[in-house]
């Protein structure tokens, strides 16, 4: 009896931890059934992925203590290699001689330059939006973690390098559309399917890829390198002493971050037709850790709901420009007061209420019991 | 070598916009441990508060520099008192709290103002130039450095010879064992902040005439001003006056050759580098935590 409850309380069981995701899961591949709109099904779709990117945050935050403020960075170069990839697949109405984009014959570029030259293979483009951001994670990591610099730090670091990359990006024009970033792009077909980005297809696409992520994600945390990462979150040095390299399994969950967040950036360019500098700016990141925070940084699924209601909200809002940005200023007070009063978000409010209910359900059984016992003592 | 000199006073007067600006966000990360995501909007504030006061009250920059001090560290100070100081424990909460605490700033202004380019103008005793070295110099840029490394030195002053200063110390030591001494330490963060958020107040305030006041004008500022602080280390006056202009050479430089942008890529590339070697920052000897 006691050895059982010692192991309850050392990691809790699978199924209580895996019936939410499941049961997101499956609402996600019913809802297509129930919602006959196109147009509302590319706006849910689009909600999704900033989902995804909200997940693979949590990861790194609230499992890995590490809290990337430049999370957007990935997301945003996940999805510059999908748009990069479909550029080149438009029709030759947009293009140059030679398929080049629209946009380098704009700046007089003649050729297309060399680090455009692999993304006209699709597979390419696809293995790159998920490979370079972890490998930009995992140098920047090696940095970061071999010099073992940690907290407020690390916050500082990835959010400056992204903002520094943005820059970039809005500088060198003739090579990445600049401000407008890049658009008119082609629809993705991958064995015959084209992902129209208002189409099923697409939504389910986007679906499997939540699920995909919240299981790698929650496999990840349950496993024994996942459970070396929040040992270190709650106490570094002790970790250390116990002979493990601590710097390896951060710049590895930094990485797998990184990667879940290119995928979704990815996605990204496919449900919006666009790719833009906006998709690594701090904007877009800030937001990133508010829906993290409100949604609860422990809890995946938390995360990822969090995401979905807080975007989805701001989304119906945003309708008239005035409301706008009143929201900002509410989502701002929001975020502070979460901060301040619900560390674990709304995931953690939920759990204390389930933990609250199954106790009183425990307790009044206990009573009944004990009361039934005297009572057949008394007789 | 004229053009050598030209090119070390664009930098000294880069380096001194950044020293302004990194002060006091140097000051509360070092005494309190509390990296201000607010600070590019206490910046803000003093460049709005400087326009409000040039065309409302009819006071000038100058003159309106001592009441800008004081209105936007009265703002930080409540921030202080009613957000972080229930944060006490929790430092990577505080990031998320003034960064929640600048989105309002910077949304409030937005609304009650709105987000159109202000200006302040250049006030008329320095719109001239000077003399500097047999070179041409703004005189407004001139004094930038001057106020600079003026507030630079009463802030050591400040921490080093003043009892509010040695209270801070005493608690960035051991923040219990100056309890016990009776030292009030909510008082003194109180006040700390306040100092930092003013110091930014001020930094904005004498930043407006170079550039255009938007409510957004923060961000561009504040993370200029942590990459002075990163390379300068924690607990450090010195190293934030030395790492300032040493950035502020390096992106005059680069500017220089290439562009703004391709300057900022690589001074950050060289601290990221930087701090895999130094970690604690250039100018910092090693303690032990």
């Amino acid at each position: 009896m006691s050895s059982k409850t010692s192991t309850q309380t050392a990691l809790p069981r699978l199924g209580a931890q895996l019936a939410p995701i499941l049961i997101v899961c499956a609402i996600l591949f019913a809802l297509p059934l129930i919602l006959n709109n196109d147009f509302l099904l590319n706006k849910v779709a689009r909600y999704l992925v900033l989902g995804i990117l909200t997940v693979s945050l949590a990861l790194s935050w609230g499992f890995g203590g590490i809290l990337n403020l430049g999370q957007a960075m990935s997301f945003g170069i996940g999805s510059y290699a999908m748009a990069m990839a479909l550029k080149l697949k438009t029709v030759p109405v947009h293009t140059g001689s030679g398929g080049l984009p629209d946009f380098m014959v704009w700046n007089n570029v003649a050729r297309l330059p060399w680090f455009w030259e692999p993304f006209k293979s699709l597979g390419f483009a696809l293995a790159a939006g998920i490979i370079v951001p972890a490998l930009v994670a995992a140098a920047l990591g090696w940095f970061i973690f071999r010099s073992r610099v940690t907290g407020v730090y690390v916050s500082i670091i990835t959010l400056a390098t992204m903002v520094v990359l943005n820059l970039v990006i809005i500088d060198q024009q003739s090579y990445t559309g600049g401000f407008n970033g890049i658009t008119d792009l082609a629809q993705l077909e991958i064995f015959g399917i084209a992902f129209d980005a208002y189409g099923r297809a697409t939504f389910y696409l986007v679906a499997s890829c939540v699920a995909l992520s919240l299981l790698v994600a929650f496999a990840f945390t349950r496993s024994r390198a996942g459970l070396v990462v929040q040992a270190i979150r709650d106490h570094e040095s002790r970790v250390r002493y116990f002979g493990y390299d601590v710097a390896t399994y951060q710049i590895f969950v930094f990485a797998l971050s990184a990667a879940i967040a290119g995928l979704a950036g990815m996605l990204y360019t496919i449900v919006m037709e666009f790719a833009s500098p906006t998709f690594l700016g701090v904007q877009l990141s800030l937001s990133v850790v508010v829906w993290c925070a409100v949604g609860g940084r422990q809890s995946l699924v938390g995360a990822f709901l969090g995401a979905v209601l807080v975007a989805g909200v701001q989304g119906a809002l945003s309708e008239s420009a005035a409301f706008l940005e009143t929201w900002t200023l509410v989502m701002g007070a929001l975020f502070v007061l979460v901060v301040l009063f619900l560390p674990k978000g709304l995931a953690g409010l939920a759990q204390g209420a389930w933990r609250w209910i199954v106790q009183r359900r425990q307790l009044s059984h206990e009573i009944a019991q004990s009361v039934g016992q005297t009572k057949e003592g008394s007789a | 070598m004229d053009q050598f000199f030209e090119q070390i006073i664009t930098g000294l007067s880069i380096g001194s916009i950044l020293l302004l600006v990194a002060l006091g966000l140097s000051i509360i990360y070092g005494s309190m441990g509390i990296i201000n995501l607010a600070h590019g909007e206490f910046v803000m504030l003093g460049a709005y508060t400087a326009w409000l006061f040039r065309n409302y009250f009819g006071l000038g920059l100058l003159a309106g520099l001592i009441p800008i001090f004081i209105v936007v560290a009265v703002i930080g100070w409540i921030i202080e008192r009613f957000v972080l100081s229930l944060l006490n424990n929790r430092p990577l909460d505080t990031i998320l709290a003034t960064w929640g605490v600048g989105i309002m700033l910077q949304q409030a202004v937005r609304l009650m103002v709105g987000s159109e380019l202000r200006y302040v103008q250049l006030p008329p005793s320095l719109s001239g130039s000077m003399d500097v070295f047999g070179l041409s110099v703004s005189s407004y840029r001139v004094f930038l450095f001057v106020v600079a490394i003026a507030l630079s030195v009463a802030t050591w002053l400040l921490m080093n010879r003043t009892t509010v200063g040695m209270k801070l110390r005493a608690i960035m030591q051991d923040r219990s064992v100056s309890a016990s001494f009776g030292i009030n330490a909510k008082r003194v963060y109180g006040l700390t902040f306040a100092y930092g958020a003013g110091l930014a107040g001020l930094a904005g305030a004498l930043v407006s005439p170079l550039k255009s006041v938007s409510p957004d004008m923060g961000t561009g500022y504040v993370i200029d001003a942590f990459m002075v602080v990163v390379l300068g280390g924690v607990q450090s006056l010195a190293g934030t006056v030395a790492s300032a202009f040493i950035l502020g050479e390096l992106s005059g430089a680069i500017a220089f050759l290439q562009n703004d942008t391709v300057a900022k890529a690589l001074v950050l590339l060289a601290i990221v580098v930087l701090i895999r070697f130094r970690p604690e920052g250039l100018f910092t000897t090693r303690v032990r935590a």
